[in-house]
This record gives structure tokens, sequence and C-alpha cells, in this order.
């Protein structure tokens, strides 16, 4: 018989297993997205699962802070701002008496004021002082969304409220 | 005919709603007291990021544990599931970028490596090492079980993103709307507005999905096709010899 008039072989045949190269492939895909994830948990999660210590928790253990760099939090206290040639003054209040006195050097952003959370990046300028040198501020705002001007708000057909 | 009807309403609601929001948000809403009017960002911001971890990649997720399920197995499950997951890249994307544009004026920084902003970058890794793996592999069933096992795993991160602001503390603000004692923090209009864009976004994802599905089973029927006519040469080519 010739092959022109053999009839084709078209069994369906089992598929071929995994070929070594996909394999490797998802090994390769699955390694750097390993060392993808580690480099973002080394970077973030790791270093700072606590993105600040509070001015409470600071100046309950002063002493081990010593003066480390570090994220310091609390509340502007109103009446305490004043801008400096480099930066900004203030004090920062935790609960009751607990104060810290900041130097913050660089502008301050824009929402910074009084009586708003922030976090300063710095360090205390001696080991027990309760002096802190700042080199960034950071405004930690809440979640909380009032109306600045309630009584002014416009309905969508035009009627004030 | 119920069902032809939604589909076809889905597209015009969705722009609808989000020219709604766009329109409240910009100009109806007022400025926060706070912020001023920087808080407009949160029409955006978080529905961005609702659609992105829950909507999309719970989407994603359920789809998996159903190609997984062997009572629900189908190809199916496993498009719902790659599909939904390219649309949470995208969505992670646009969440990390309106974050970082909000971030900038009110924080004073565009990034933080603080908890909730690490996490959600780590779910983005994760989403784009679903799609590189789908890529690595050639066989279908292979792919999709694998791919599935894989968004289950990922899925993992997104209650340790959702609870990252209570667990640690972070820069990153807690719930917008509700905090502790499911007590509304956001005022009249702001929040219809808000409920809004939440609604709206999610639409926006649920229209996204079904025309990516449908380029999906497009992109696949043209591969059988092509195989087909590779085939039906291949035959001809055979019986001349």
């Amino acid at each position: 018989m010739s092959s022109a008039e053999r009839p084709l072989d078209l069994t369906p045949v089992a598929p071929p297993r995994s070929s070594s190269r996909s394999r490797w492939r998802s090994i390769g895909v699955l390694t750097v997205l390993g060392l993808a994830i580690i480099a973002l948990l080394s970077q973030g999660l790791l270093h700072s699962l606590n993105y600040f210590e509070t001015v409470n928790q600071v100046l309950a253990k002063r002493a081990s802070f010593g003066t480390e760099v570090m994220r310091l939090e609390g509340v502007v206290k109103p009446g305490t701002i004043e801008r400096t040639s480099n930066g900004a003054s203030f004090t920062l209040e935790g609960s009751g008496t607990n104060q810290v006195h900041v130097d913050a050097h660089g502008s301050p952003p824009q929402l910074f004021q009084a009586n708003i959370p922030v976090v300063v990046v710095g360090h205390f300028t001696t080991r027990t002082s309760l002096d802190f040198d700042g080199t960034q501020i950071l405004v930690k705002h809440t979640a909380s969304y009032i109306a600045a001007h309630p009584k002014r708000v416009k309905a969508p057909n035009g009627s004030t409220r | 005919m119920a069902k032809h009807l939604l589909e076809r309403l889905l597209g015009p609601v969705t722009l609808a709603l989000l020219a709604l929001t766009f329109w409240f948000g910009l100009w109806v809403t007022p400025p926060d007291k706070v912020q001023g009017n920087l808080a407009r960002l949160v029409y955006v911001h978080p529905s961005v990021a609702w659609v992105a971890l829950y909507v999309s990649f719970g989407t994603a997720t359920i789809a998996s544990v159903l190609y997984l399920w062997t009572r629900t197995r189908s190809m199916v499950m496993d498009r719902v599931a790659h599909c939904a997951m390219e649309l949470s890249v995208l969505f992670i994307v646009l969440t990390l970028i309106t974050g970082s544009i909000w971030g900038r004026p009110t924080w004073g920084v565009w990034w933080a490596w603080d908890a909730r902003l690490t996490s959600t970058a780590i779910l983005g890794v994760l989403a784009l090492g679903y799609l590189a793996l789908r890529r690595a592999n050639d066989d279908p069933a292979l792919r999709a079980r694998r791919s599935a096992v894989f968004a289950i795993l990922a899925a993992i991160n997104v209650p340790i993103i959702h609870f990252s602001v209570d667990w640690w503390k972070t820069l990153h603000q807690g719930a917008t709307v509700f905090g502790e004692g499911r007590h509304l923090k956001i005022h009249g209009l702001m929040a219809g507005t808000l409920l809004i864009s939440f609604v709206g976004f999610t639409l926006l994802f649920f229209w996204l999905l079904r025309a990516r599905y449908r380029l999906e089973v497009q992109r696949e029927a043209l591969t059988t096709a092509t195989l087909d006519d590779a085939l039906a040469t291949r035959r001809r080519e055979g019986a001349m010899q």
C-alpha cells in the first residue's frame, strides 16, 4: 500500500506530560515572586509592623529609647506652634501630662495644624531629655469627614440645606 | 429577557453612576473641615480599593475555589478567575496611585512603609505572580489547577490588609466609614456620594469583567480555529504524499 492510500492515524493520544521547560519556568516565576515578597516584607513589615511609637509609650520607657532615631506620634498641642527659620517647633501631647517638645526641620505638610495627630521622624537630643529633634513631619489625619460649612451645602436641585 | 436587559443596562448605568460620583464629588459636596478639598479623593480611593481587594480579588478567589471543587469544575471558572485577577492588578495599581496622590499633600510623603500600604503592594505582586504563573504553563488543566491554588493562597493577604490598621499602628487612617461601634464618621451628602461611588466602581468592575471574559472566549476560539486550520492543512499535505 502506497503512502497516498494509507489512511492517516488520527486516533486521539494522551497529552504529553508537562515538559521540564514548563516546570522550570514555573519554578523561575515563583522564585522571582518569592524574592519580591521577601524584599517587600523586610522593607515594610518586618522592620516596622508598628509604624510609630506614641508619646505615652515612649515616655513610659524613656530610658530604653535613648537618642535612637524613631517615629514619634502625638497630637499637636494648640498654641505651641512656632514657625522657625528652618521649620517649626511645637509640643506633642499624649494622654494626661505626657508631652514632648519638638523642634522640626523642613517645611511641614499642608495639613499641619494644632490638634492634629502627627508622626515626627527624629530623635531625642539627649538620653534623658524630652526635647525631640525632628527631621520630618507626617500628618496622620483621622477617618472622620465633617463638612466645613454644613449650612451652605447645596442640594442637586439648588436648594440650601 | 431580563438577563439580556440587565446586560444592556450595565454599561449605561455604570457610566451614569460614575458621572454622578464625579459631579457630586467635585461640585455638590462640601469641603471637609480638616482636609478641605483634598477630602474629595474619598469618593475615588476607597471605592477603587474596595474593588481591588474585595470585589475583584474576591471574585478570582471564589472562582478558583469553584474550579478546584470537582462538582463545579469547568474552564468557565478558570476564565473568570483569570479575568478577575487581571482587573485586580489594574485596580490595585489605581489604589496605590490614588493613595499616593492623596498622601503627598495630607501626610507629606508619597509613600510610607506602613503595614496597610506594604501589604497592599504585596497583594499587587501576588496578583502579578498569578498572571506570570499562568503564562509559565502550557497545559490548560495544569495551568488552571496551579493558578487556582495560588490564588487561594494569595487571598490570605486580603484579611491581613483589611485588619492591618487595627492590628498595627499605621500612618494610614482606620476604617473610613464605620469605626468602632459602627458609628457613621462621614456626613450626609458626603456619605451618599461615597455610596454612589462604591456602587459605580463595583458595577464598573463587572462591566469590565464581562467584556474581558468575552474577549478571552473569542481568543480561545481563535486559537482553536487556528489549530483546526493547521490540522486540516497537515491532513491535506499528508493525503497528497
